[in-house]
This record gives C-alpha cells, structure tokens and sequence, in this order.
C-alpha cells in the first residue's frame, strides 16, 4: 500500500545535473533568496512551487545567469553545473545559456520564420559548418518539441503565425536547439488554453528522457503532473525538496501543507 | 497542524464537513446495527431482528451516496495533502462501515432462524460483550479518523486482540457443545458464523483506525497488525 | 431587500423600471452629451483653422506656378551683338545686357508693327519696359554659349514684367497703375492687345523651381533653385550626422548603460535639450562654428550642424522610445538561447525598432526641413542667386534655405514677392506632407509584414 504515495521512483537512480549551495539572491536591499541549496536531478523534471515573490523565479533565472541583465541582483553561494561553478569569473554567461537553455512564461518567438527561430541558436554559437547540418538540425530540434509534423510544410511561414501552443513548443525546439542539457522553463503554460497546456505537458515529460528539466509553475495540479521532484519556496527559502509524489500527498512541512491544501499559512 | 486553519475558499472546508458529518453518520447507523442485532440475538427477538435487516438498506444508501460525495469532492476541489488523505480515509472507512452493516444484518438474519432450534445457552451474553466492544472499537475508530487522533486510533488498533481472543474462546466453546450433541450442531453453527461476523467487524473497525493513522501520519502502520488466529492456538 | 437595505453600506435603491431614465441618469447622460460637443467643437475650430490657413496660401500662393511671358520672333542682328563680326566670345561679350534690351525692344516693336497694333501714346521705351529685365542677361547668355545664334531669328519666350504678370493674374488693376510708378494705365491697355493678339500669355512656371533668387527689380525672375538645393543639402548631412550618432546614443544609453546618476542627468538634458528654443541653437552656431570655428556663413554646412544639434535630441528620444517598446521578452529570448547583449541588440531589438526609428527620423528632419530662426542668425538669408557648387566644395557653398526663402520673400516690397512667398510655403508644405505620408507608410508596412 505504501506506493501510493510515490510516483517516478526511477529518479532514485539519476545522477544530480546541478548543485546549489547556499545560494543568497539579493535585490538592492531586498532579500529574495535565503541560503538556498538543493541538488537538480539529471533527466528528470524538477518542479518549484511557491506563492509569487517566494523566489522560484529568481532561483531558476540564477541557474543560467539570466539575473546577470538585472542591475541591481546580486548572486552569493555556489551553483555547480556538473561541478563547475557557473559563477565562477571565467565563466562567460552566454556560453552558459547554450548549455542551460531557458522557456519563458510568453510564448516568444522572434518575428522571423519558424525555420530562422530554430536556427537561430545553431547560427549564432556556430554549432554548423553547412545548411545541410542546418536544416538536420532544425528538423531534430522540431521533432523533439513534437512540432515537426504541424509545422514541416511552412518552415517560411512566420513564427509569431503559430496558436500560441504551437508558439511555446516553437520556442522550446528554439531551446533545444543549442543542445543544452538542462531546460529552465518559467511558467511555461500559463498563458496556455488546457488542450495546448496537455501538449506541452506531454512534451516536458519526453524531454525528461534527454534533459533535465526544471519548471517553474504556479499551477500545483500541473507540478503535480509532470515532475518527478518538487521544491517548494516560501519567503525566499527552499522549505521542502522531495518527491512529487511524497510532497503532494505527505509534506513534512507545514508551510508546505497549508500551501498546496490552499490554506492561510 | 496546518490543517486545524480554514481554506482559502471556505466552501471547500464546508465540503468536507459534510462528508465527515455524514461518515459520522453513517458510523452511528453501523453502531446501532450491530447493537441492535446483539439484542435481539440475546432476547431472540425476531421483530427486532428484521428492524435491522429493513434499516441496513438506509445504511447502503447513505454510504453510497458518501462514496459519490466524496468523488465529487476529489473532482472539484483537487485535494491534496492532508485533505486528500482525508477524503480517501473517508472513503475507505466508509466502505468498511458499510461491511460492518452487512455483518449486522447477517447477524440478524441468523437471529431469525435461531428460536426454531435447540437452545444453546450461555453463548448470546458473550456475543453482546463482543459486539458491545467491537462497537466502542468503531466509535473511537470513527472519532480518531474524525479528528486526526493517532493515539486513539492506535488503542483501537490494539484492542482487536481483544476480540480475537473472545472470539477464539467461543470458538471453542461452541466446538465443545457440538461434540457433545450432533443436535446442537446447526445453532452452534450459526452462533459460531454469528461471533465471526462480530470479529470481522472487529476488523473493520480496526481498519478505520488505521485509516485515521495513514491520515494523521501520512504512511499505513507498517508493523503487523496484532492477531490472536486459531490457527495458532488450535 | 429589506435586509439588504438595512446592511451597512448599502443604501435603499427604489425599484423602479428600466425602461424609464432616472433623474440621475438623465443628468449623467447630459454631462456626456455636453462634454461630447464641447470636443466636437474643439475639433472643428482646429479643423476650420488649417482650412483657413490652408485656403488663404492657396489662393496667394498658386498664381506663383505660373508665369506672363511674351512670345515674338526676333532677328538677332549681328552688327550689334558682335561689332567685329569674327565670332569671338571675348569680343562678345563686351556687348552688355543694354545692348541685348535694345535687341529685344527693337523685335518686340517690330512684331507690334507686323500685327497693326497701334502703340496709342505708349512711347518705345515704354514698349521696352513690357519685357522684363532679366530677359536681356538670359538672351545674352544664350547667345554666347551659342554664337551661331547670330544672325538668324529665333523666336524669343521671354519674361514679361512682374507688373504684366500681375495685371493677367488680376493683381494690377488700371486703378492701382494710376499710382504706380513703374507701369502705366496705358502700357496695361497695350497688353491686354498682346494677351489677344497671342504675343503674351501666361504659362507654367518651372523657372520657379530652378531659378535663384532675384533683385527687387524683377520678381518675375525669382525662383526657389537655391533654397531648394540648399536644403536638400542640409537635409543629406542631417541626415548623415543625426542618424547614426542618435541611434547610437540611444542604443547605449537603453540597452548597454548602467542606471545611475550620470546617466540619469544624461538623459533629463536630452529632453531639455529637445525644448530649447531654436533661436538659441542659431547663436550657438553662429559662436561655435562660425566665429570660433572658422565655417564660411550662409553655408549649408554650417545650417545643417545647427539642425543637427535641434534634431538630434528628437531622433534620440524617438529611437529610444521604439527600442524600448520592443518587448523585453524579445530580448529574453534571445539571451536565452545565448545571443551575446550586441547580437540581441543587432538581430531582434534594432530590426523590430526599426519602423519607429524610422519614422521618429523622418518627422525630425521634417521639422528641420521647416526650421528657419537659427538659420536666420548664421547668415542663411542673405541673398544668394549663385547656386552652390556640387558636394563636397558646395557644402561650404554659401546657400539659403525653403523656410529662409519664405522669410525673405515676404519681408520684401513688391507684392509679387508676397506671391512667391506663398508658393514656397506650398512647395514647402508639399515636401512635410510627403514626409509625414512617407513615415506613416514605412510604418505601416513594417508593422504588417510579421
């Protein structure tokens, strides 16, 4: 009966992608994240829970260094991709964030082709010497975000032409086509209708096979549905990291428990 | 625990009011049952008797309509956590509450055939006993799940041997009789089937108890529940 | 309801039906109806304003489009343009303009001899007086840039004067002759003989277009070529200078520079800059680039570093507010899949700010284009009738400007400048509406296109 719950066991066997230690976020005089560490699986979805301003967003964009354009943010603690440290000085972000690609809460596409979308990645870091490695890639990157099918005809046609679930899994092809090994996806569905949210849902859940990913969502139904780990953020700290399955059925926290049972707490 | 404080959306704390007040009820229809049909065995009182066989279709009723409810619930509210577990906790419980309904019409059923046969003296006063412990068992049961009360709900648990071991001494009890005469066999048989179905309830109620601890802890005991078989005494 | 009544907070609504309007509801509709009118009419007073503007410049300014001139063969003799008779440009030219005038007074007279139109009182001087005075120094130049000319009649299309012009376009009247000391009663009387012999007319007016500007003797001469030029140059090196130099800045300052005090303080004194009267840019140029720098006055290069300095703060503020109405997301994107700042910046935020950077530069030249006040003060409105020479020598080159040409015009005396005044504001107006057209257009094109 114990099995209940649990879901995902296979992640007990993965290898951890990122380690973060004691990771300090402050904004100007604005503390956003407290001493925060945690170990992100490798092929596997992470998802972080959370009321708004409880950090998730702030600790996802420090995984790729996005937080680097805010001014004023300032990053303490260690962040380990693979056991480097990702703010380490010789560290240049935008090599970073071809290795640590990022989905965003918008859809958005660049107002060019689908193709030029997907391609733009490749283009810029150089990954191709011909368009023939070009377009290989262009139709791997759109087969992985299940797009190829919907979209092979009108590879000219304008991105920003897509409904908007087709816009986010242009986008994540985008995301993969760098081949990045972890995906940062920030609310990726919240501006989805469900039948578009289910697709991207079932996408994340194929990525899991080759990345590993880590979602932020203020939908506890969809971390619930399509991560094998949950982080929960309260106040800028990390109160409880687990199992999905455990998190969802027996937190150990009550913070946690008041949060996602919809209580006051 | 956190749950003590309301939801955000109150309609769902009152949903779940509900479903408790009415698997409070439902326990309080089990309860009756099983006393009722204790009595009657005891008085040999067949009118009685079939009182309980015509109220335990309200009990399947309101036990079914708890099941719908608290799908319901699951559908609309999304529980999760603690609330989740309460809804399955109530669920279940419910399930065993109604079995135990079942094994009181049983009970009264056998209570009807029993005047016609040879009387076997002394047994129906021990059934009682039983049956009134099996019934404090399911009322502490139904209050630990009520009220998220581990320590309740493991004496409950504990006190099944109790019952095992009043069922065991009957059990051999009741051999003896029939040994003694082949004419005692048939009311000796349904008096024995009549305690089995006590100890069975016994059971159930020991099942809501540990629904009330998977409740309150989040895991199912895992020690082995306490048993008294006859297999190993036989 | 009554409990509801009863509620604090909430006041007793009389149930009444929604078919009829309250008091209260009646009065609100007339607030709206009120203040709907009041913006009507405001809209129509600027709407009848323009039309009033728009009409007067019109109806002065159109009759600049078209010209009087005289049509009359004519024997040009070679005895008196070229005395020695050997077809030597430098001989010839000793022969001045008088002598061309006389040539062309001679013809006219033979002409009205040839049809029988009697002279009625109206002396040959007179006569000669009809063509204007620029027709001589146009003849002339013909003559010598062709000496084979010489001898042979050729039909000459010359200039009548300004007062002729003015007499077929209604402006003279033989009322306002009587007072008038450069034209007669009678020499209008002749001309109207001319109009319907055929030997005058009045015809369309490209010399407007080409020709400088002209003396006070003979605005019928006079033409907007210089200002035209001069702007056009001043426009190109705006143009040139501006563009780059605020797309840059604004790019830094949106997208590369910290926020912080300096640059902050940078940006208040871009906007104050954009509200400094532009008679002040006029003396700082005429301080900087003329006196301290040593620029030749009246030249377009020095107007068009003066604009610049007007419009650079326009295009910054522009260029800045398009690139910072790209969507951030855009940008996100972009760092995302691991553009470098420059590569987001030069392949997603510039091409989708491109329409308004566009647009804010076309309307900042076109408000350059009508700039006339800092262009008075370094030496702009002097009288130019040499046209500058080709770029780059010609940007030194003194020049005039549209606006200038305007101003100038219409502080003159003879109402045939006024005239002409008024057409240049047409040309000048025509230019700003193909600008304004064109800026909308671009934008609405890029805008489409995604």
């Amino acid at each position: 009966m114990n099995d209940m719950t649990r879901t995902g066991l296979e992640t007990e066997t993965a290898t951890a992608k990122i380690s973060a230690r004691g990771v300090q976020v402050h904004y100007g005089q604005n503390h956003a994240l407290k001493n925060v560490s945690v170990e992100i699986l490798d092929r596997a979805v992470t998802a972080f829970i959370g009321p708004s301003g409880c950090g998730k967003s702030t600790f996802l964009r420090c995984l790729n260094r996005m937080n680097d354009t805010v001014a004023s943010a300032r990053v303490s603690g260690q962040i380990l991709l693979e056991g480097e440290d990702i703010y380490d000085p010789r560290v240049d972000p935008v090599q970073l964030r071809a290795r640590v690609g990022m989905v965003f809460q918008k859809p958005n596409p660049f107002p060019k082709s689908i193709y030029d979308n997907v391609a733009y990645g490749p283009k810029i870091h150089g990954l191709t010497r011909n368009k023939a490695e070009l377009d290989a890639i262009v139709e791997a990157s759109l087969r992985k975000a299940a797009l190829w099918g919907e979209v092979k005809d009108r590879l000219d046609a304008p991105g920003t032409g897509l409904s908007g679930g087709q816009q986010q899994r242009l986008c994540i092809a985008r995301a993969i086509a760098t081949g990045p090994e972890v995906l940062l996806m920030d609310e990726p569905c919240s501006a989805l209708d469900p039948i578009a949210t289910a697709q991207v849902e079932e996408l994340i859940d194929e990525l899991r096979a080759s990345f590993s990913v880590v979602i932020v969502t203020h939908s506890m139904q969809q971390a619930a549905r399509v991560s094998q780990k949950t982080a929960f953020f309260h106040l800028g700290h990390l109160v409880e990291y687990g199992d999905t399955g455990d998190i969802f059925t027996n937190p150990k926290d009550p913070r946690t428990e008041a949060y996602i049972t919809g209580r006051i707490g | 625990m956190s749950d003590n404080e309301l939801h955000i959306m109150s309609a769902f704390d009152r949903d779940l009011e509900a479903l408790q007040a009415h698997f409070l009820k439902l326990s309080g229809l089990a309860e009756r049952a099983l006393t009722d049909a204790a009595k009657a065995l005891e008085a040999l009182d067949s009118p009685a008797a079939e009182r309980v066989i015509a109220d335990d279709a309200a009990l399947d009723e309101l036990e079914e309509f708890i099941q719908m409810e608290a799908a319901s619930l699951i559908a609309r509210r999304a529980p999760t956590a603690s609330d989740l577990r309460r809804v399955l906790a109530v669920m279940r419980g419910a399930h065993s509450l109604e079995r135990v309904g079942d094994y009181a019409k049983n009970v009264a059923k056998r209570t009807r055939v029993l005047p016609q046969s040879a009387p076997v003296d002394g047994h129906a006063g021990t059934i009682r006993r039983m049956s009134a412990l099996v019934t404090r068992m399911l009322d502490e049961a139904t209050r630990a799940l009520v009220q998220k009360d581990a320590q309740l709900a493991e004496a409950v648990r504990k006190r099944d041997l109790d019952i095992d071991q009043m069922y065991n001494t009957l059990f051999r009890s009741l051999f003896t009789y029939m040994m003694e005469s082949p004419a005692n066999i048939g009311p000796a048989m349904h008096l024995h089937f009549i305690a089995k179905n006590i100890e069975r309830a016994g059971d159930h109620a020991t099942t809501i108890a540990e629904q009330a601890l998977y409740l309150a802890t989040g895991r199912m005991p895992t020690d082995p529940r306490p048993k008294a078989g006859i297999e190993t005494e036989g | 309801m009554t409990d509801l009544s009863a509620a604090p907070g909430f006041t007793a609504r009389p149930k009444s039906s929604i078919l009829t309007a309250s008091a209260e509801m009646k009065r609100r509709n007339a607030a709206e109806a009120r203040f709907k009118a009041y913006g009507m009419i405001a809209v129509a007073i600027a709407l009848a304003t323009l039309a009033i503007m728009l009409f007067t410049i019109l109806r002065d300014g159109v009759s600049a489009f078209h010209q009087a001139r005289l049509t009359f063969p004519m024997e040009l003799s070679a005895e008196v343009l070229d005395p020695k008779g050997n077809r030597n440009r430098e001989e010839m030219s000793k022969v001045t303009t008088v002598g061309y005038q006389k040539v062309l007074s001679k013809a006219l007279l033979a002409e009205l001899d040839r049809q029988g139109i009697a002279q009625e009182g109206v002396s040959d001087k007179e006569i000669g007086e009809l063509i204007s005075k620029d027709a001589a120094g146009e003849l002339r130049a013909r003559v010598l840039a062709d000496p084979a000319l010489l001898g042979t009649t050729i039909t000459a299309n010359v200039l009548a004067t300004g007062r002729i012009d003015g007499f077929l376009k209604g402006r003279v009247t033989l009322e306002t002759a009587e007072r008038d000391s450069n034209i007669s009663p009678d020499q209008l009387r002749l001309a109207e003989k001319l109009r319907d012999a055929g030997l005058l007319r009045s015809s369309w007016n490209w010399d407007f277009f080409t020709n400088a500007d002209a003396s006070d003797q003979r605005p019928e001469a006079a033409g907007l070529g210089v200002a035209l030029l001069g702007s056009a140059y001043m426009m190109l090196l705006v143009l040139v200078m501006c563009v780059p130099v605020g797309v840059a800045a604004s790019i830094y300052l949106e997208e590369f520079a910290p926020k912080n005090r300096w640059t902050d303080a940078i940006e208040v004194n871009i906007s104050n800059l954009a509200a400094v009267p532009s008679i002040v840019f006029g003396i700082l140029g005429l301080a900087i680039f003329i006196n301290f720098a040593g620029l030749p006055q009246s030249s377009s290069l020095v107007g068009a570093l003066v604009i610049s300095l007007m419009t650079l703060p326009t295009i910054i503020i522009a260029t800045r507010a398009s690139i910072r109405a790209v969507p951030p997301s855009i940008r996100d994107a972009a760092l995302g899949v691991g553009a470098s700042k420059m590569q987001t910046v030069f392949h997603h935020v510039l091409p989708l700010a491109m329409p308004g950077i566009l647009t804010g530069t076309i309307l900042g030249l076109a408000s350059a284009l009508g700039e006339t006040a800092p262009l008075l003060l370094i030496g702009m409105v002097a009288f130019v009738d040499n046209y500058p020479s080709a770029p780059p020598e010609g940007f030194l080159d003194p020049a005039t400007a549209l606006p200038v040409q305007v101003y100038s015009w219409a502080s003159r005396a003879d109402p045939a400048f006024i005239e002409r005044s008024n057409g240049a504001i047409i040309v000048l107006l025509v230019f700003l509406v193909i600008m304004n057209v064109g800026a909308i257009l671009l934008r609405r094109r890029f805008e489409r296109r995604w």
